[in-house]
């Protein structure tokens, strides 16, 4: 499939499947999260109807709470996310001067993962959606509190779509530190591909937190395990579990706001940034600060008054670099010549209400005003102004600034500031009253005080009012793309590279790369400089001549469905031991089916030969001779280790609070942790061999060691299985305590790490058979392979003293 | 002010609700005016000299000095406010030897109060003017008790005993809510709070106790 270099026309379905292409992707990402958006918006409606006036009984309490439980999930997680990452797939190439991301093939595997975990969470509504709150507290959505399915079809979703973040945002990082047009600086990129890098970097580093939480939660849902439904695990350690990376996904759903606000100032004032480089030193800032800060989530739940107070400080801090971006961004726009075009009102309107929800924030930061606030509609108002207000808003400008260069056409002018007018107005009418509810309790189906009718009343109404508008966005994008006024390259007048190829782009984007000098000009190779004030721009005839890479493959959307396809029957499986034999065996195929179309989709994505844009001189510093998979290899890994650093870190959690931890050589006895740790070490070893002997063309030698290894992994997860069933013999069940919960569970996780490098394995052992992956450029997989393995083996390291040793 | 809590919460919620007011207003008006006398009048607007052009990174620029002065002036503001919190959390964390000692247990859906003679109630009946020390744990999921007019709550968990106290400063009932999202019954998870002139209360809590002395709560403390 991958031969043909020519995307099909957009009325294809198979386009639409197989595309790889940023664009198309992008598009994918931001009608399926637009959908998400009115999904989430209805049932945001539903909430505000009922509770428009006291003692109300529109719905009842068990429908109230999966409707406001799965809005807050649908608005953070499959609306806001995703819709900012459509614009990045389709700019942040553009600006940066690439024609694609690094992976193409991952990225159309992201956007499939991503729908497939939204289709779960939607099917969750068969059985009862979510309804244990966003923040999924611990223990009530444990089984004992909430037994039905649903919660734990979401949870599933929540772990795909964990997965889709993950690898995205390898993508990202690896694109944007690796592909930058020649000579351009990292200082000199435009601020929307800035903050994507940051955004990546901080999801990267926070789902990871959420995946571990997550897999314990599934854990006690479906084996029994006791993590959460246990006093030394229980609320306070999923409390610490979800806003470590709750937190961080505040910033992750406003930074690209912030970004697209940063490149649409200067357009729209006609002068640069002011401040730009203490904006970004901000950002930076933020984005490690965001990693600090969120214990006060947790300030009323009893935890030490110290560790509170230095969450006071923080959180009180991070307020500052804010404060920095916020007045730059005002400063930008003195002595400029300001075009109140629809995308700049936006803008502004986004800051206002941001200045709104920051100085809001600084209130909940403070633990003594916590325990007043915390858990009452003030927050709830805060979190739209900074959420809605400073994200969305500000991603609606975005999507106004773009779409000529999406489309290739303008939308209409008028229709856009109404919908600018008629969303602030809702905007305002349906939160603000909310601030003045600041006793009123949240998450309630009804109230009876009639001090707070007439808030909850404008609150409505405003909620009405600002779904309607959303509509006129639709209609308006919809009506435009059949007959708006064709837009030209650079509609805006713009300054950053998307601007300089055609709307829409073609195919390709930059027939030639371009060029960044030590000035800052830009220029095109054989087209000349951007001379007379950058009107010189591409031609479409310009760029379609010389493509030569892929953009078409099945196997992201036949892995993605596999991996849906599995959680099904893994999930069914769970269900084994109620089910009637008919459901039993369909659960069995389900699964069987998940596991055939996996390996089928992993060989064939293996196999295929997929070719994607590589220029040898594309500026990559600091990493600029590290290879590009290494690259994303060192990314993926980093987070790995973040994964089993949670693990470890609720094994401590919950150890200092276990009195009658067993003693060494009780219950896991020494001599099978050390066996395991020996035949791990010898592995990494093979592992070493493979690699040298790549490197000398040695074809005998790369599978002879590779087999070994395979064959050391096997045995530890022969030995891990002999232990586990001794342990079973012994009683020492999943469900027997936290001792076992933490063992199996992190251990657990280990080996599926382990299976997977064996899998990785049989794939390079298939390539090496027919004479690939030789060489000082062919040994690159095994290389890759190699630090994946050894990762895994120092992982396990630190897990044999801390279940054998201590 | 009805309770020793609602007594330092509001002058510290003013303080900040002033402060936010004033910077957001400040702010904003600075924002609205900049936008208005800067908007684009067509030819009456020259194009700024440093427009930024496609083709160029535009130059950059911005000093030191704004940044300065802004993050000052926040800095401090915010050590104000922090300040102020510091001081009244640790009023809050401090008990005062109390005297009347209650446990309350939260549960789906409702609370329990067990005083120190062992008696259980599903109403809190405090004196006024005297300290009330409450040892709070859960029964099953996360609650959070809090009563409304006292702006304070504490977090019930299971497994976990957390503590908080106040004195009532004024008699009446009023009104003890759930603020943790606990279930299908959470928004029904209300009790009162009765605040009883101590004679008063000494009488209601003399027949209701048994013979024997007043014990210590026995709250399921973490193992
Ligand atoms: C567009 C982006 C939006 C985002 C990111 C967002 C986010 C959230 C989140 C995270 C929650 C918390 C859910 C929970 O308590 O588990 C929430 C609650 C809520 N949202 Fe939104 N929301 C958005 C739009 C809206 C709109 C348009 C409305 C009104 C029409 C709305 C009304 C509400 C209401 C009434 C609640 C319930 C609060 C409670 O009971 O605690 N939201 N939202
Ligand atoms: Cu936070
Ligand atoms: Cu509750």
């Amino acid at each position: 499939m991958s031969e043909e270099h020519h995307i099909p026309p957009s009325y294809s379905i198979k386009r639409w499947l197989f595309s790889t292409n940023h664009k198309d992707i992008g598009s994918l990402y931001i009608v399926t999260s637009l959908y998400f958006l009115f999904v989430g918006g209805a049932l945001a409606l539903l909430v505000r109807v009922q509770l428009t006036v006291p003692n109300n009984n529109f719905i009842a309490s068990s429908a109230f709470n999966q409707a406001f439980t799965t809005h807050g999930l649908i608005m953070v997680l499959w609306f806001l996310s995703p819709f900012a990452f459509g614009f990045a797939n389709w700019i942040v190439p553009l600006q940066i001067g690439a024609r694609d991301l690094a992976f193409p093939r991952i990225n159309a595997l992201s956007y499939w993962l991503y729908l497939f975990s939204g289709i779960l969470l939607l099917m969750s509504s068969a059985a009862g959606l979510p309804d244990g709150g966003w923040t999924l507290y611990a223990p009530l959505t444990t089984l004992r509190f909430t037994p039905n399915l649903g919660l734990s079809l979401a949870a599933g979703g929540l772990i795909l779509f964990i997965v889709s973040i993950t690898v995205s945002s390898v993508n990202f990082i690896t694109t944007i530190l690796k592909m930058r047009a020649p000579g351009m600086k990292l200082m000199q990129m435009p601020m929307f591909t800035w903050t994507i890098l940051l955004t990546v970097f901080m999801m990267l580093y926070a789902f990871p937190s959420l995946l571990a939480g997550t897999i314990m939660l599934m854990g006690d849902r479906t084996l029994g395990t006791m993590y959460f439904g246990s006093p030394q695990g229980g609320s306070l350690l999923w409390d610490h579990l979800f806003w470590f990376f709750g937190h961080p996904e505040v910033y992750v759903v406003l930074f690209p706001a912030m970004g697209a606000i940063g490149d649409i100032i200067p357009t729209f004032t006609r002068r640069p940034l002011y401040g730009r480089k203490y904006i970004i030193m901000s950002f930076i800032i933020v984005a490690l600060l965001s990693f600090g800060v969120w214990g006060h989530h947790m300030f009323v739940t009893g935890y030490d008054p110290l560790v509170a107070k230095i969450f006071t400080v923080t959180t009180i801090a991070i307020s500052l670099p804010f404060d920095i971006i916020v007045i730059a961004m005002i400063e930008s726009l003195v002595k400029g010549k300001v075009r109140l075009k629809t995308p700049m009102l936006f803008v502004l309107g986004s800051i206002a209400l941001f200045i709104v929800g920051g100085i809001t924030g600084v209130f909940l930061g403070s633990v003594a005003l916590d325990y007043a606030l915390r858990g009452t509609y003030f927050v709830v108002a805060h979190f739209h102004y900074v959420m809605v207000g400073g994200g969305v808003v500000a991603l609606f400008g975005a999507f106004y600034y773009w779409y000529p260069k999406i489309t290739g056409k303008m939308y209409d002018e008028g229709l856009g500031k109404a919908h600018f007018v008629l969303s602030v107005i809702g905007f305002t009418l349906l939160y603000f009253p909310m601030f003045m509810n600041y006793e009123m309790p949240r998450r309630v189906v009804t109230f009876t005080e009639t001090q707070w009718a007439f808030t909850n009343y404008l609150s409505t109404i405003g909620g009405f009012v600002f779904g309607l508008a959303q509509i006129l966005m639709l209609y308006n994008f919809y009506e435009s793309s059949k007959t708006g006024a064709p837009a030209g390259s650079n509609p805006w007048n713009g300054f950053t590279l998307e601007w300089a190829v055609p709307s829409p782009p073609p195919q390709n984007d930059f027939d030639v790369t371009p060029r960044f000098s030590e000035d800052g000009t830009i220029s095109l190779p054989g087209l000349g400089a951007f001379a007379n004030g950058g009107t010189h721009t591409m031609s479409t005839a310009h760029a379609e001549h010389g493509i030569m890479e892929s953009h078409l493959s099945q196997w992201p959307v036949a892995l993605a469905g596999a991996a849906f396809t599995l959680i099904l029957g893994i999930l069914g499986v769970t269900l084994l031991p109620t089910a009637s034999f008919i459901e039993g065996m369909l659960y069995l195929w389900i699964l069987l089916t998940g596991f055939i179309l996996g390996g089928l989709g992993l060989y064939g994505f293996a196999k295929e030969k997929f070719v994607s844009f590589e220029d040898e001189e594309a500026e990559g510093w600091p990493f600029k001779h590290v290879a590009r998979v290494r690259m994303g290899v060192w990314v993926f890994l980093a987070s790995e280790v973040i994964l089993f650093g949670t693990f470890i870190g609720a094994y401590i959690f919950i150890r200092a609070g276990t009195l009658d931890w067993p003693a060494i050589n009780t219950v896991f006895q020494i001599q099978h942790g050390a066996i395991n740790t020996f035949i791990l070490l010898t592995s990494s070893f093979t592992a070493v061999m493979a690699l040298v002997y790549s490197k000398r063309e040695s074809k005998a030698g790369v599978i002879g060691s590779l087999l070994l290894t395979i064959f050391l992994g096997l045995w530890f997860l022969y030995n891990k299985a002999t232990e586990w069933q001794e342990l079973f013999h012994e009683g020492h069940t999943f469900d027997s305590g936290v001792v076992m919960s933490t063992y199996y569970i992190t251990t657990g996780a280990h080996g599926a790490h382990v299976i997977g490098g064996l899998a990785a394995m049989t794939i390079l052992i298939g390539g090496a058979l027919k004479g690939r992956h030789m060489g000082e450029h062919g040994s690159e997989n095994i290389h890759n392979f190699g630090l994946y393995w050894h990762i895994v083996d120092i992982i396990w390291i630190f897990l044999f003293p801390l279940f054998y040793l201590i | 002010m009805v309770s020793s809590t609602s007594e330092i919460f509001q002058p510290l919620f003013d303080l900040f609700v002033w402060l936010g007011i004033l910077v957001g207003v400040v702010v904003i008006a600075i924002f609205l005016i900049v936008i208005f006398k800067y908007r684009d009048r067509g030819s009456k607007t020259p194009e700024p000299e440093d427009t930024p052009i496609l083709g160029k990174v535009p130059e950059e620029r911005g000093h030191p000095r704004s940044v300065v002065i802004s993050l000052a002036l926040s800095i401090v503001i915010l050590t104000f406010l922090l300040n102020g919190t510091f001081a009244v959390i640790d009023t809050l964390n401090t008990p005062p030897s109390g005297t009347l000692n209650v446990q309350v247990n939260g549960f789906q859906w409702g609370w329990k109060f067990v005083y120190p003679n062992n008696y259980e109630d599903t109403v809190l009946r405090v004196p006024k003017d005297e300290t009330v020390i409450l040892k709070i744990v859960s029964n099953d999921v996360a609650h959070s008790f809090g009563v409304l007019e006292y702006k304070t709550k504490m977090d019930a968990l299971p497994g976990r005993t957390n503590t908080i106290w106040f004195i009532p400063k004024d008699t009446g009932e009023y009104n003890i809510v759930c603020f943790e999202f606990c279930g299908v019954g959470h928004a029904y998870m209300k009790t009162k709070l009765i605040v009883m002139d101590p004679a008063e209360f000494q009488d209601w809590y003399s027949k209701v106790k048994p013979a024997e002395a007043e014990h210590p709560v026995q709250g399921a403390s973490r193992p």
